[in-house]
């Protein structure tokens, strides 16, 4: 080694003399070191990576590093490791291609001249990446399908697929394996299209199907049943993560997230063309205005997690609360590239991305497409002039509320000093009149009536025409809409007295129906007639008094005093217009019981109340007839607009980007003014440097990246800019990225096996043309999903047996060349899945909110999801998993052991592990023990015989009839024990959990 | 790289080494990863030397959720005596979480000096003077947020969000289990709830799921989920003979399809099933320590019921617990434990997110850790155990100087304390201070922070924390992400 470096440094020196030996040393610093630096070193050797301890991003940290001895080359370290041994081959740039000869020679000769350093240069930055010379990056070429002379022998090129995938084994001296038997085939194709198994019946009807296109009907079937949306939703789920709590501290409940899952359910089976899909989940609301989809669509952006503490606890007004938006907005540009693009572009948020051309500016200009939505509740599935109509309702409710408080505030105003003096003193007595002892008899309650003006009355009969000195109406206490003391009193009333119980003739005792009776909570009101004698009184409300959206009048008691202070009414019989009559609570009845509630002082209760009407009257002089004209017509006007507000369709909600929404605390939306975006510093929100402006990746040839739009463009506009990118024809990674995820799907490796990376730090495609042609195809005819999945499940490739072949493996043991169809381990949800439907449990309704696979408890503040406690037999979850409730904190530890997908980052390919812990889950776990029992119980149901009881579960199972011998060491084992532990046992087969 | 090479082919081949031990269980995944020998020895005691000999094998974390006070506890503050009452200045405008800006205030308990190294320890953690000669503080801890989700993403897995694996996570991943009838990582959750961002904090993510922490309840009917079927129609007669059956049928099915190591994996997984249905409840059962090993971790009266305040004998039973069942844990062989004190942010208060009142939640919760934290030291130090267990005391930040109402503190995510103990760390000492009123560090260049501590652990248990690497979704991807530095002045 020592002694090839002397060779090389013989060339290089003469390279040099012949090259560059008149640079001055700042200047070969400047124009030749540096640019080898930022372009091959600094991106992992800087202050503040500084890999290996080594940082050449300024003079200290070189001269300091002790790798490099100025003036001597030979001994410098960093020589030795820059420097290719005989293969070529350097051990730096770590996983990159050496320095050319002519770099080499450049440092050698910078540090024989002393290594030297500009003064002026404090620091220098890594170089950006500029190369587009990538793969993904260009354009996407049809290419020829492959012509193949000499097809092997029991192999037919079905379609396209197999001639690429065969010309690329053949290059590889590989042969492609056998076409799968029927049942194989059978089987693979159930699970794969719809991720549940065949019954006995299908799979009797599929073998004994002699037709040559029976499988292609199956395909057809399949791909048309529900079930198929089922299993490939959540596919785009995973990779979006999908869950309906949003994670982080309390990890608080989204009720409403299930939408968007219905939503991609449906757009599977309804085979919507994919730009229509990428469209809708980036800005429908704009690009399909008065579509339910539209706005479903929006919960892509909001699917991943929310720190509520950050948003709500935190307002935007602090640091963290910022910090805590801009992470969110990181998810969403996050989500929207690596899911469309298979870009990663979070490798930019702090630095330049080190290996793909995508800058700082270009991360943060992402962000201003996403600057003005929130992750929140929106109503979908009304149409925009309801929408339109409904805001309209809205502000005319908001300006009518702003004014009438303005011209009670005038009032208040006018009414002057006294008025001001008498609530005063009223004020000082509050704490005076609360409640002090809530009574279980609360009095008498008319029946709710939607208008004010009808009237009600209720009336006492003293048996006898007596002498009355006081009559007194006691107020009640509920707190029904937090209404409390005086609910129900009327706020407009007489009283009468009268011998005719039908008070034809009466005489008015007390009058209070020319303005209305101010609010006194609990003071009791009085009246004392002068020499009246009377059997009946009774109490009419001209003007009742509102409880919700509704009026009544409640009163607790009639109290009708003698001379001698007497209570005459004492249990007396009432009767009323209406009455609630509602259990020991309410009833008329309850008027005359003698209990009515007490407030903590009654005395000054009862001055509290003098005083509050006396500062009523004063009111009345500042009352002129212009305001009351006013504030009726206001009240009528909000009247009127919330009935008509009530009168609109309901919307339904979901989880979504949304830039209004009900605030809650610091979490208040930007009703569509984008925040303002700046490219961060390392990253940093503390160091904003330029703005960023709406824009994406620079990735389509001859077109700028920034969007071009007018001066007051809406953030919509800007939602739709990226959305319409996205899908464009000339898109080199949307369509290569989609085609290469239903690919992987299927096979279980994606031509690109880094399905969310296509960049320098991903795979390399196995089959470049074979990828470029089926984005090509799937583009260029209708985008139909269903159609892909056809072409590739008729294809010879995907219909081969997963049989070994001890030389095929000797060359490719990886399988990467497709000579084997790969076996796959069934997911968490097709394991559960199946385990319900062959226990005869599955309920197949489609849709809607989650179940729960836990016990909910403390929901109001921080939610405990309790697994341990929840009753596996609730049949309320015995629908297939993609309906299930996902918890993204606290995931469900049965499918976690099952290789679920893991709802805090994106999963575009499930993990396979195997181990002892999934034993102990399929063994044991609560729900598999009690579907052996309902399994159990369904066979007994459905065989007579033991034997046949067995049989059949064997064939649910695997799909196939058990060996004479297999079977009766089952029947045995059922004999020994019980079928229930035979069922147990099932689910644990390697059969059962494999397909071939 | 070449057209379809290198990364699927490191990945499957990676994959099929977990497949042939078994799920990773007895697994040294990460030596095979580098391409370097497994050195793991035959009885699989000792999961190889990754970079450098190591001195420590195991590590348990003591993780007190809702932010534990340093000021109460560790950090003694004379100023704040002196200046107890004065109003607080802090000399720069800092935003707290809830605005508790109110005057300095003294520790909530007094200090009093501890040991040969004379380290005041409050009254609160008193019962650590017996071991504080083996413990070295970090004052000097700084955090990035006051929130308490991203923050104990920071303590509990070096990222800020969620996604990413914990630290135990990344260490059974690199070293695997010393006893694979064990899970490598276990965690012991506060029964009555889940910290912030609760099991995210221990998720494996990326790494493959055996590394992930399987968590046990020591007070509940079934303490692993899934151990043991309960049910009435399993007996265990009718258990062994369905495995034996299995067995067969898997057997038969395998023998049709050669050149798959996965469905012999398989086949092993169950029997490693079966070896762990024997080992885990005997390494849980406390029945049989001797009476003065339970006094000593506070558990002379398990069971007992306690009332609805927050009291001392309470939190020490169950502290103590948890830390009793490491200890039986870590000598059968798991790699990492992480105890957990403090459950989520609901009323009554049973975390240390002391806004209201540090004495009444602190003063409980403190001492009950402290007996257990104290109890586990010095029996992990009899057994000669301690000279290869790192201890590990941490929380999500520290609290403020000043008070919040009049009995309670604010977050401070400016300094906080660790404290680590055992396995090749230097006892007694202090490696980074914070300044006199316990709100930022005293030298402001140079705090510690998490990214150094892991680096440290990792360090100590022979790994290089650079070189501890995994690519996912095209990011190589690291327990200390692009920091951290080996804090040299705490190692023995």
């Amino acid at each position: 080694m020592k002694h090839l470096r002397v060779i090389l440094f013989t060339l290089y020196s003469f390279l040099i003399t012949e090259s560059c030996s008149v640079l001055l040393a700042d200047d070969l610093f400047s124009e030749d070191v540096m640019p080898i630096l930022q372009a091959k070193c600094l991106s992992c050797h800087n202050s503040t990576e500084s890999k290996g301890d080594f940082a050449l991003d300024t003079r200290d940290g070189l001269y300091e590093s002790g790798f490099l001895v100025k003036g001597k080359p030979a001994e410098s370290h960093l020589v030795d490791v820059i420097t290719p041994d005989g293969s070529g081959k350097a051990k730096m740039p770590k996983g990159k291609e050496a320095l050319t000869k002519q770099e080499l020679a450049v440092i050698v000769k910078w540090i024989s001249a002393g290594a030297s350093w500009p003064t002026d240069l404090a620091r220098i930055e890594p170089a950006v990446v500029t190369d587009t010379n990538w793969w993904s990056l260009q354009a996407i070429n049809r290419g020829v399908i492959p012509s193949i002379e000499r097809v092997p022998d029991g192999f037919t090129i079905e379609n396209p697929i197999d001639a690429f995938v065969l010309a690329k084994q053949l290059e590889h001296d590989l042969r492609p394996s056998p076409r799968a038997d029927k049942h194989t085939s059978l089987r693979r194709l159930y699970f794969d299209l719809t991720g549940l198994p065949p019954t006995p019946e299908q799979v009797n009807a599929f073998m004994t199907d002699e037709s040559p296109l029976a499988y292609e009907r199956l395909v057809d079937q399949l791909l048309a049943s529900p079930a198929y949306g089922e299993r490939w939703a959540r596919h785009w789920l995973d990779v979006v993560k999908y869950a309906d709590t949003c994670g982080y501290d309390k990890d608080k409940l989204r009720p409403n997230a299930w939408p968007y899952r219905d939503y991609v359910v449906e757009s599977f089976n309804r085979d919507k063309p994919y730009t229509r899909f990428v469209h809708e989940q980036i800005a429908g609301d704009v690009l399909y205005p008065n579509t339910s989809d539209g706005i479903l669509g929006l919960g892509f952006i909001a699917a991943g997690p929310w720190d509520f503490i950050g948003h709500v606890e935190v307002p935007e007004s602090k640091i963290d609360g910022r910090i805590a938006r801009y992470l969110d907005r990181d998810d969403m540009v996050t989500n929207t590239l690596n899911t469309f693009t298979s870009t990663t572009i979070q490798c930019a948020r702090c630095h330049n991305h080190k290996f793909d051309p995508i800058t700082q500016q270009h991360y943060y200009n992402l962000h201003t497409v996403f600057a003005a939505v929130d992750k929140a509740e929106r109503s979908y599935g009304v149409d925009a002039k309801v929408e339109q109509q409904k805001s309209k309702l809205n502000a005319q409710i908001k300006s009518a509320t702003e004014e009438m408080v303005s011209i009670n505030k005038a009032i208040a105003d006018a009414a002057g000093d006294t008025y001001k003096r008498l609530k005063e003193e009223a004020a000082q007595l509050t704490d005076a009149a609360k409640l002090k002892t809530r009574m279980t008899a609360y009095g008498y309650h008319s029946q709710i009536s939607s208008a004010e003006d009808k009237e009600e009355w209720l009336q006492v009969d003293l048996g006898e025409s007596v002498a009355i000195t006081e009559i007194r109406i006691h107020p009640t206490s509920d707190d029904f809409n937090q209404i409390g003391n005086g609910f129900g009193f009327p706020t407009r009333f007489r009283i009468e007295c009268s011998d005719d119980p039908t008070f034809k003739k009466s005489s008015v005792v007390a009058d209070q129906t020319k303005f209305d009776y101010p609010k006194v909570g609990l003071a009791f009101y009085s009246s004392s007639p002068k020499s009246v004698a009377a059997r009946y009184v009774r109490i009419t409300a001209t003007k009742l008094t509102a409880r919700l959206n509704d009026y009544i009048m409640a009163i607790s008691e009639i109290v009708v005093l003698d001379e001698a202070g007497q209570n005459l009414a004492l249990n007396k019989s009432t009767s009323a217009a209406t009455s609630i009559e509602q259990g020991e609570r309410w009833a008329k009845q309850n008027a005359t019981d003698g209990i009515w509630p007490l407030p903590v002082d009654v005395s000054k209760t009862q001055q509290r109340a003098s005083l509050l009407l006396r500062a009523e009257v004063e009111l009345k002089n500042a009352r002129t007839p212009e305001r009351i004209k006013r504030l009726s017509e206001l009240a009528n006007l909000i009247k009127d607009s919330q009935a008509a507000l009530d009168a609109q369709p309901a919307g339904r909600m979901v989880y979504a980007a949304a830039t209004d929404f009900n605030p809650r605390g610091g979490f208040q939306p930007t009703k569509g003014k984008p925040r303002q975006i700046n490219v961060l510093y390392r990253g940093d929100i503390l160091k904003p440097g330029e703005p960023a402006i709406p824009g994406t990746i620079p990735v389509l040839a001859n077109t700028v990246d920034t969007f071009q739009l007018p001066e007051d463009h809406t953030e919509g506009d800007r939602r739709a800019a990226l959305a319409q990118w996205l899908p464009r024809d000339d898109h080199p990674l949307t369509w290569r990225s989609i085609v290469n995820r239903i690919w992987q799907y299927h096979f279980g490796q994606g031509i690109v096996n880094s399905s969310n990376d296509f960049g320098r730090m991903g795979e390399l495609p196995t089959h470049p043309r074979l990828l470029d042609w089926l984005a090509a195809e799937f583009r260029d005819n209708g985008q139909s999903i269903k159609d892909l999945h056809r072409l590739i499940v008729s294809s010879s490739t995907y219909r081969q047996a997963a049989t070994h072949n001890e030389k095929n493996a000797t060359i490719d043991g990886g399988n990467r060349f497709l000579w084997r169809m790969n076996r796959r381990r069934l997911s968490a949800e097709e394991i559960r899945d199946s385990i319900l439907m062959v226990s005869g449990r599955l309920d197949n309704r489609m849709g809607g909110e989650g179940y729960y696979l836990f016990e909910l408890e403390r929901p109001e503040h921080s939610p405990h999801y309790e697994y341990h406690k929840h009753d596996p037999r609730d049949v309320k979850s015995h629908r297939r998993s993609i309906y299930r409730f996902i918890v993204r904190s606290q995931p469900d530890p049965f499918m976690t052991a099952l290789d679920c997908a893991d709802s805090s980052q994106s999963t575009p390919t499930r993990d396979e592990t195997i181990t002892s812990i999934q034993a102990l889950a399929l063994l044991n776990n609560k729900f598999n023990l009690a579907m052996a029992e309902y399994f159990a119980q369904d066979l007994q149901q459905s065989e007579q015989a033991l034997a046949d009881q067995v049989q059949l579960a064997f064939e649910r199972i695997t799909g196939r009839k058990p060996a004479a011998n297999d079977l009766q060491a089952l029947i045995q084992y059922a004999q020994q024990h019980d079928l229930a532990n035979v069922c147990r046992l099932l689910y644990n087969l390697n059969e059962f959990v494999y397909v071939d | 790289m070449e057209v379809g090479k290198s990364q699927s082919e490191i990945g499957s081949s990676r994959r099929e080494f977990l497949w042939n031990s078994g799920g990773g269980l007895g697994g040294i995944a990460l030596a095979a990863m580098l391409g370097k020998d497994a050195l793991a020895e035959p009885d699989g005691k000792l999961g190889g030397v990754l970079h450098h000999p190591p001195r420590a094998k195991r590590v348990v974390q003591l993780f007190m959720g809702g932010a534990a006070s340093h000021i109460d506890l560790f950090d003694y503050k004379p100023a704040l005596e002196k200046h107890h009452g004065e109003p607080s200045d802090f000399g720069e405008k800092i935003e707290l979480f809830q605005s508790g800006f109110g005057p300095w205030a003294k520790s909530y308990f007094d200090f009093k000096p501890y040991g040969e190294s004379g380290k005041p320890l409050s009254d609160a953690v008193s019962e650590l003077g017996e071991v504080v000669d083996d413990m070295a503080f970090v004052h000097n801890l700084v955090g990035k947020t006051g929130v308490h989700s991203q923050a104990t993403y920071l303590q509990a897995t070096g990222f800020q969000r969620p996604g990413f694996p914990g630290m135990g996570c990344w260490i059974s991943y690199a070293l695997g289990s010393m006893n694979e009838n064990l899970p490598a990582f276990v965690v012991l959750p506060d029964h009555r709830g889940y910290a912030s961002n609760g099991p995210k904090n221990w998720a494996s993510a990326f790494l493959p799921a055996h590394t992930q922490g399987t968590t046990i309840f020591p007070q509940r009917k079934n303490p692993i989920e899934n151990l043991k079927a309960q049910s009435g129609f399993v007996t265990d007669a009718s258990d062994q003979d369905g495995l034996k059956l299995l067995n067969r049928f898997n057997r038969t099915y395998n023998s049709d399809r050669v050149g798959d190591s996965r469905l012999d994996a398989r086949i092993r997984s169950y029997e490693l099933a079966a070896k762990m249905q024997l080992s885990a409840p005997e390494s849980m059962d406390i029945s049989k320590e001797p009476e003065h090993i339970l006094k000593m971790y506070g558990l002379e009266n398990i069971g007992r019921t306690y009332g609805k305040d927050i009291n001392v004998p309470e939190e020490a039973e169950y502290f103590g617990r948890k830390c009793l069942v490491a200890r039986r844990l870590l000598e059968r062989g798991v790699r990492f434990i992480q105890i957990w004190s403090g459950n989520d942010n609901s009323f009554p208060r049973r975390n240390w997110d002391s806004h209201e009142d540090i004495r009444r939640d602190h003063g409980p919760l403190a001492k009950g850790m402290a007996i257990g934290a104290s109890a586990l030291i010095k029996d992990l130090k009899q057994r000669g155990m301690l000279e290869d267990t790192i201890v590990l005391w941490t929380t999500e930040f520290g609290r403020m100087p000043s008070t919040q109402g009049s009995l309670g503190r604010d977050h401070n995510p400016f300094v906080f304390t660790n404290w680590l103990s055992g396995g090749g760390i230097k006892g007694g000492v202090t490696a980074g201070e914070s300044d006199q009123w316990g709100f930022k560090p005293l030298d402001r260049e140079n705090p510690t922070q998490v990214y150094d501590i892991h680096a440290t652990i990792l360090h100590l248990l022979g790994i290089d924390h650079k070189q501890l690497n995994v690519r996912h979704n095209g990011i190589d991807r690291r327990l200390t992400d692009v920091h951290g530095h080996v804090i040299q002045d705490l190692i023995a």
